[in-house]
């Protein structure tokens, strides 16, 4: 198996121009939402909105401006699948459709999807989602037609700023530590990364660099495996059954003894 | 924000909303009949067979809102065997997958127990199938089958809390929560069904309440401990659902029933009343938590709250 | 770029509208942690990528610059460094001393000495629009006993007319004191520039304005470069080249100019919009930036001509040499000394033939017809009015790839929409030519940076869409056809106009030219044997010998198998990066222009970390094709009776000036005064805070009842509106709102406008609201955002708002034209639009 390949996202070089966005519609064909023809949504720049099944890059626009207006900023983020190495959409997955590629990405094989929809529930990053034209789920495949020819993805390709860089998550994870003890340098002590290291599912292999709180960009701060809950929960149920079953049991037990009862006082 | 807010809603609705309404009672009534079939006397047979007729009905009805919620309903099959390879697929850890094999196998023995039911009534002249409902096999389907009963009425709660979704995700109590609904649905259900059935014994409607009305006070319990494990997410129920959730389960669907029944003044519509309340909360319930949950979604860099 | 310490973006978007040129920038903010400051009215997406945001009000740049340029000269470094003044007194025009009888803006109130009536001819071109005109004798170098040019024989030889033009060398105080120094003079002029008054001006809060003046001290000098970057935020604007020339005058000051990471780059816009100033497609020049011949000038001979246009010293002395071989392009055979090289036939220029005064013109029913490929007026400044004049044309060829606006005007246009016009009353006769994309066709690209790349066809066509190559090409062969047998004498210009690109052995597309011919011709050739290619403008002569059409891109094509502009070879990483042999740079594939300068007076590097081209003892060498006469030492003197670069010394870097240095006070080349001066827009809500004078004195306005333009201070229309690009649309939109994909991405026509703003007038977020001028009304959501600010200009708060303007009624998703709203007031020099800056009413829906 190659090495681990993914995505560096340097969010303090995002100009927000979205051409990530268009070449992933285009390289994947994707349609455009109800033909292009859209309201704006008044959200900063932002009127693609969110990932889902036609939206496999979705970059946000976050304006963080005091009255005063001093000291403003304007975020950008090119959010994406994030490639989990312990990913909950592979794991819950009940037809086998999501898969881990050679290149330790997670990719849905859309012709085994059968829409029962539950990694779209299982995604901690609201990525997936159904894409009308195929009827069932989809979201990245981090360009595994791409790759599987030795082409670099099609969004990092047009990303004129490198700001999505591709490559080995080693590589890419030197390179991004480098990159914040320089912005610390320069005076950004918010700068960070999200997902380098093993702590969020094991690893992002689409991680980040960001300069405020996850909460900021949409992200969650601590996302979980879905199965962190199936232990507790079967149990509880496993309990409350017994329950059910005992109350059942005595108050039957019960109604005998009363039987017998009314049958001695006759 | 909490970090299940941030994610993207599946878009479950009202087939999901019925199959686990149904599911729960084809579910709590098999296991209720198999109770009375193991431990229950001669006359309480009547309700046997019709326990069994139900989570019958309910495992066909319950297999079909299944697939039909599917966005690709003819690869239903898919959940069971790998479309690529052809080989059985079990993911123990997924709730989906041990579910769909669940209610393939609870429909397995809801089919010979209503088979041996219909039989037993003298509807099929088929003697061996009878065994299914009498001497050993019988004991053994009612011990196995309502055992896959608890799994179909609990398993739809362990299968939302087994994903990043508000409210299901936030709590481990919704498996048992929709265990208890089953049961206090399924007993309700076998209550109004008596009423067309005259050969039930009084007595055992008797009973079917006393076990109803013990289920919903066990429901209240799990419901209370429930919400109070939602904490901050809890907010998801400060609107429409909430209210659903107060009045339509908690009021109508477990007080007011409870309230009825333990009524001196029993007039012989009082418990029609009360098990038709008590199904209308079970369906409340599966709305409340599935709609309160559908309706939270991340949008821009935010999240959209009702 | 990728060289600078600091870049100032100022009068562009460039993130937005320049994304792939700025990988430059973050290149160098990433790997040198170059400083990025971005000067707008609006925070941007270009505004997120830089250190410091420094907010001004539209219009005011001449204000922040003036700031600047005073904060420098008086600043402690520039000061105590001797780089800076080494740099200013060596290679500009510092120490030049002034005609005693010059008065500047500071004396006159906010004009400069020479202002009078326009006396250009008003009546068989009544479109030049000029409020007034300068007469420039005053504002002249001051000589000692001047000579009087000496008369000429008729046919005297072209350099005795050039020799005829030698000046007796300006005076100079190479101290500085004199007060009638260029320096002196640019001191008094900006001394009122003070922080405090840029904050008034501007609105630019004083600490930011400082810290702006800090960053590109720090990062100038000997050691450190600084660059600037403009685009249209700078030139839509009625004194849109006085706004240049100012950063120009600071960039000299600081020592910025012909250094690497240094200078001013101009971001233009179309592709290849550069290449079509080189071979202009403008009406007022010639190839390689000659002027077109005119009626209203001097212009009568050739020789007349070079007289007029000629200079005897610096490199333009030698315009006999491109205007002969130009002309020999143009007439061939027929171009003989005899006949002056078929000068007679070109046709000369009656008046200004500009977009706006056209349309004006056509407005008024003076234009017949108009051919419009890869245009769409319909959208374009004052639309109505340019509406007006599409409908007053006969004729309309319309070559695009969609059915603009422009196409449609006739039957979907507001006006016909209304009800006000019908189409049955409309007399223009509308043709539609499909057009052919240029990655279905190929040729050259002129970008930027003057680099000439090669693209190649990638498709055919689809149906019958034809290149505009193939269009000129049929278009020119008909013509000549037409005219074969004219006598007239007009005609003769036609009819010996030499036209041969014909492929050799054909094109799969029938009647399509051979691109490489054209350039081949452009590069030009020894007339005798055109497989003979020139490999340099050295190589022209003046006698007829060499045959070119542009002199500045002679040296692309030097051998008929060599065409440079195809070469694709970066340098390897870690190098200057100067990327010699990746395409090919017009002049001479230099890639940093009067890169002289990168050395000091006497030839070393300004420093290691800054070296770029310098003396190493017998020849000039470098990273870059050195821009200097290749053996001249630097201790070289210049000759004081020599002509062209003879004349200048070996301490002259600016090789195209006529004293070789750069020009902190422009005597001659602007037409509305020798230094940059801050005036109010046409349209303004204030009086011009620094003089009694309140818009350019010499400024263009076409005066109509549907051209009205809003009084100083009128309160029904308060605010301050610009009007720019969003990287998701192009231009008018045709290219980018018929594409789904791009659509989705801006869906509807908005404002955006600041949340004071919106509560004063109870507009909410995505609200519809009304934008009017005494132009026009139209509709648009409303884009509440802090990115937006009111402005403190002289004690009142102004409010700014602003629009893209990429909207238009045809395409997927639609939207009012906000052309609707501009006004037609152009420019003196080069009669661009104030599309930047004017004043509108914004009010709820
Ligand atoms: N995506 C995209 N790219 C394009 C184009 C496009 O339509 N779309 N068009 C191309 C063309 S033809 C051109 S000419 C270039 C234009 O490139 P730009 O000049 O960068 O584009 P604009 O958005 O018109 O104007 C740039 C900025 O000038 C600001 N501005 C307005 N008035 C003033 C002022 O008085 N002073 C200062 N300092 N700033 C001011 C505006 O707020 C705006 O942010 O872009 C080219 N690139
Ligand atoms: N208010 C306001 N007005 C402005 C500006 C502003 O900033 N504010 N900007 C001004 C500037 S800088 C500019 S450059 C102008 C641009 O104004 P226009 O040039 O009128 O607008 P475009 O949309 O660029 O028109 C170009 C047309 O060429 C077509 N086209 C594309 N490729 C080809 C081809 O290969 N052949 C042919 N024949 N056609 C082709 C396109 O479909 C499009 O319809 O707008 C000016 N107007
Ligand atoms: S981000 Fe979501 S969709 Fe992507 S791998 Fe992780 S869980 Fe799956
Ligand atoms: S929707 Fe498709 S991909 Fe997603 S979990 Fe279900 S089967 Fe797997
Ligand atoms: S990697 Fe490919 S599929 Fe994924 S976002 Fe980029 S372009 Fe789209
Ligand atoms: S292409 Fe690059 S710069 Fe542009 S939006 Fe996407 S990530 Fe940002
Ligand atoms: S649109 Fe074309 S020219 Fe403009 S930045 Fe993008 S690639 Fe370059
Ligand atoms: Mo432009």
């Amino acid at each position: 198996m190659p090495e681990a390949m993914g995505f560096y996202t340097d969010t303090t070089v995002c100009i927000g121009c979205k051409a990530c966005e268009v070449a992933c519609k285009a390289w994947n064909q994707l349609p455009a939402t109800n033909g292009g023809v859209l309201e704006m949504s008044g959200d900063s720049y932002d009127n693609t909105q969110r990932l889902d099944g036609i939206n496999w890059r979705h970059v946000k626009f976050i304006e963080q401006f005091p009255d005063d207006r001093v000291a403003g900023r304007w975020l950008m983020m090119s959010d994406v699948c994030k490639h989990c190495v312990r990913a909950p959409c592979l794991e819950v997955c009940p037809t086998g459709a999501i898969i881990r590629t050679e290149f330790d990405t997670v990719v849905i094989q859309s012709d085994a999807c059968n829409g029962c929809r539950l990694c779209i529930a299982a995604c901690p990053f609201g990525v997936i989602d159904i894409n009308p034209a195929s009827n069932t789920a989809q979201k990245c495949t981090l360009c595994y037609d791409r790759l599987k020819a030795g082409l670099e993805p099609a969004c990092a390709q047009a990303c004129p700023t490198d700001s999505i860089q591709f490559g080995p998550i080693g590589e890419l994870k030197e390179r991004a530590r480098r990159r914040v003890e320089q912005l610390r340098a320069l005076g950004e002590p918010r700068a960070r990364l999200y997902g380098a290291d093993e702590a969020i599912l094991g690893g992002l292999n689409s991680f980040y660099l960001l300069v405020d709180e996850p909460g900021v960009y949409g992200l969650p701060r601590n996302p979980q495996l879905p199965t962190r809950n199936l232990r507790a929960s079967s149990a509880l149920s496993v309990a409350v059954a017994l329950v059910m079953g005992l109350v059942g049991l005595v108050t039957l037990r019960a109604r005998r003894a009363n039987k017998r009862a009314e049958v001695h006082d006759a | 924000m909490p970090d299940t807010f941030y994610t993207a809603s599946p878009h479950w609705g009202w087939y999901i909303v019925a199959y686990f309404f149904v599911g729960g009672i084809a579910g709590g009534c098999f296991f209720i009949a198999s109770l009375l079939h193991l431990c229950g006397r001669p006359e309480d047979r009547p309700v046997v067979r019709l326990g069994y007729y139900v989570a019958f009905a309910g495992a066909v009805v319950s297999g079909v809102l299944l697939t039909l919620d599917l966005t690709k309903p003819l690869r239903f099959w898919h959940m069971l065997i790998a479309s690529n390879t052809g080989v059985p697929l079990l993911k123990p850890w997924s709730p989906m997958s041990v579910g769909a094999w669940g209610l393939l196998l609870f429909g397995a023995h809801a089919t010979l127990a209503a088979g041996g039911a219909l039989a037993e009534d003298g509807r099929i002249r088929w003697r061996p199938l009878a065994g299914m409902v009498s001497g050993a096999p019988g004991m053994i389907v009612a011990a196995l089958g309502s055992a896959f009963g608890f799994f179909l009425a609990g398993y739809t709660g362990v299968l939302l809390s087994v994903t990043s979704r508000p409210v299901w995700a936030d709590s481990n109590l919704l498996g048992a929560l929709f265990l208890c609904s089953a049961a206090s649905t399924g007993a309700a259900t076998l209550v109004l069904l008596t009423r067309r059935r005259h050969d039930a014994h009084p007595a055992t409607i008797a009973w079917l309440s006393q076990f109803d009305r013990t289920a919903l006070v066990l429901e209240l319990i799990v419901l209370t401990l429930f919400v109070a494990s939602l904490g901050t997410v809890g907010r998801v129920f400060l609107g429409w659902w909430g209210a659903v959730l107060l009045g339509g389960v908690v009021g109508a669907g477990a007080i007011l029933p409870l309230v009825l029944e333990s009524r001196r003044s029993h007039d012989q519509r009082t418990p029609v009343r009360a098990a038709t309340l008590v199904l209308a909360g079970g369906l409340f319930l599966r709305m409340a938590v599935i709609f309160g949950s559908e309706q939270v979604r991340a949008v821009g860099s935010g999240v959209a709250l009702p | 770029m990728e060289h600078s310490d600091c870049i100032v973006i100022e009068g562009s978007n460039m993130a937005e509208c320049h994304p792939v040129a700025f990988r430059w920038p973050m290149k160098a903010k990433v790997e040198r942690g170059a400083k990025i400051i971005h000067v707008d009215p609006r925070f941007t997406r270009t505004s997120a990528m830089a250190d410091i945001y420094a907010p001004v009000r539209a219009g005011t740049d001449i204000a922040f610059l003036g700031g600047l340029i005073n904060y420098v000269i008086n600043s402690e470094r520039w000061n105590s460094d001797p780089f800076f003044r080494e740099y200013v007194v060596n290679y500009t025009n510092a120490a030049t001393i002034i005609n005693a009888d010059y008065r500047d803006a500071e004396d006159l109130d906010g004009v400069f000495s020479g202002l009078m009536e326009y006396t250009g001819n008003k009546k068989d071109w009544p479109f030049d629009a000029f409020l007034g005109q300068y007469e420039t004798a005053t504002w002249q170098y001051a000589r000692p006993e001047d000579r009087s040019p000496s008369p000429l024989a008729p046919h005297a030889p072209f350099i005795d007319v050039i020799r005829s033009l030698r000046r007796t060398p300006p005076q100079r105080d190479e101290t500085l004191r004199h007060p009638r120094t260029v320096f002196q003079l640019v001191r008094h002029h900006f001394k009122r520039y003070t922080p405090e008054m840029v904050e008034r001006v501007t609105g630019c809060p004083r600490d930011t304005f400082i810290e702006v003046a800090e960053a590109i001290l720090q990062n100038s000098g000997r050691d450190r470069t600084t660059a600037w970057t403009y685009a249209v935020g700078w030139t839509q604007h009625t004194y849109g080249p006085q706004m240049i020339g100012c950063c120009a005058l600071l960039q000299l000051l600081l020592g910025n100019i012909g250094r690497p990471g240094g200078g001013i780059m101009a971001l233009r816009g179309h592709a290849s919009i550069q290449g079509s100033t080189d071979v202009p497609t403008l009406y007022h020049s010639i190839h390689g930036y000659m002027p077109a011949p005119s009626a209203l000038k001097r212009h009568g001979t050739l020789r007349d001509y070079l007289a007029t246009e000629g200079s005897a010293t610096g490199y333009w002395a030698n315009m006999p040499k491109f205007l002969v071989s130009y002309l020999k392009s143009m007439y061939g055979a027929a171009a003989t000394a005899a006949n002056d090289f078929g000068y007679d036939w070109h046709p000369k220029v009656s008046g200004d033939h500009s977009h706006l005064p056209m349309f004006v013109a056509m407005a008024e029913g003076h234009v017949k017809g108009m051919l419009c490929i890869g245009q769409n007026p319909a959208t374009s400044l004052n639309a109505s009015l340019e509406r007006k004049g599409l409908r007053n044309l006969e004729w309309l060829v319309v070559k695009d790839n969609f059915i603009t606006e422009t196409a449609a005007f006739w039957y979907r246009a507001p006006e016909v929409e209304g009800g006000d016009v019908k189409p049955e009353d409309i007399q223009t006769e509308v043709f539609f030519f499909p057009s052919a994309q240029v990655a279905e066709t190929e040729g050259s690209f002129t970008n930027t940076q003057r680099l000439l790349q090669w693209h190649f066809q990638a498709a055919t066509p689809p149906g019958d869409c034809r290149s505009d190559p193939w269009f000129t090409h049929q278009l020119a062969l008909r013509l000549k056809r037409l005219y074969a047998d004219s006598d007239l004498p007009r005609d003769q210009g036609f009819k010996n106009l030499v036209w041969d690109f014909d492929p050799v052995e054909g094109h799969a597309i029938p009647g399509e030219p051979d691109a490489e011919k054209v350039l081949k011709e452009i590069n030009g050739y020894r007339t005798e044997d055109p497989s003979r290619h020139l490999t340099g403008f050295g190589e022209l002569a003046d006698d007829g010998s060499t045959t070119c059409a542009s002199w500045i891109y002679c040296g692309v094509f030097p051998a008929p198998d060599r065409n440079l502009a195809k070469r694709k070879e970066p340098d390897p990483p870690g190098g200057p990066g100067a990327h010699l042999n990746w395409g090919w740079a017009w002049p001479a594939n230099r890639r940093v222009m009067y890169n002289r300068a990168s050395a000091d007076p006497d030839g070393r590097p300004w420093s290691e970390r800054k070296r770029w081209v310098w003396w190493d003892g017998a020849k000039w060498t470098g990273y870059d094709s050195p821009d200097f006469p290749p053996a001249k030492p630097p201790s070289a003197r210049g000759d004081p009776d020599g002509i062209g670069l003879d004349a200048h010394s070996g301490r002259s870097p600016f090789i195209m000036k006529p004293d070789g240095v750069g020009w902190l006070f422009n005597p001659t080349g602007l037409l509305d005064g020798p230094l940059p001066t801050h005036y109010e827009p046409a349209e303004s809500p204030i009086h011009n805070p620094l003089y009694g004078r309140q818009t350019s004195p010499v400024l263009k306005y076409w005066r109509r009842d549907d051209n009205a333009l809003v009084d100083v201070g009128d309160e029904r229309f308060p605010y301050v509106i610009t009007t720019y690009r969003l990287t998701e649309h192009y231009l008018a939109g045709a290219m980018s709102r018929w594409n789904p994909w791009l659509a989705q991405l801006m869906p509807e026509l908005f404002i955006e406008l600041s949340p004071e703003l919106a509560a004063e007038k109870g507009i909410r977020n995505t609200d519809w609201v009304r934008i009017s001028t005494p132009r026009g009304a139209i509709r648009a959501k409303a884009l509440v955002t802090r990115r937006l600010r009111p402005f403190v200009i002289s004690g009142r708060t102004v409010h700014q708002v602003g629009m893209p303007w990429h909207w238009g009624w045809q395409g997927v998703v639609t939207g009012d034209v906000v052309n609707e709203l501009t006004a037609l007031v152009g420019d003196p020099n080069v009669s661009i639009h104030e599309g930047k800056a004017f004043v509108c009413n914004v009010e709820r829906a």
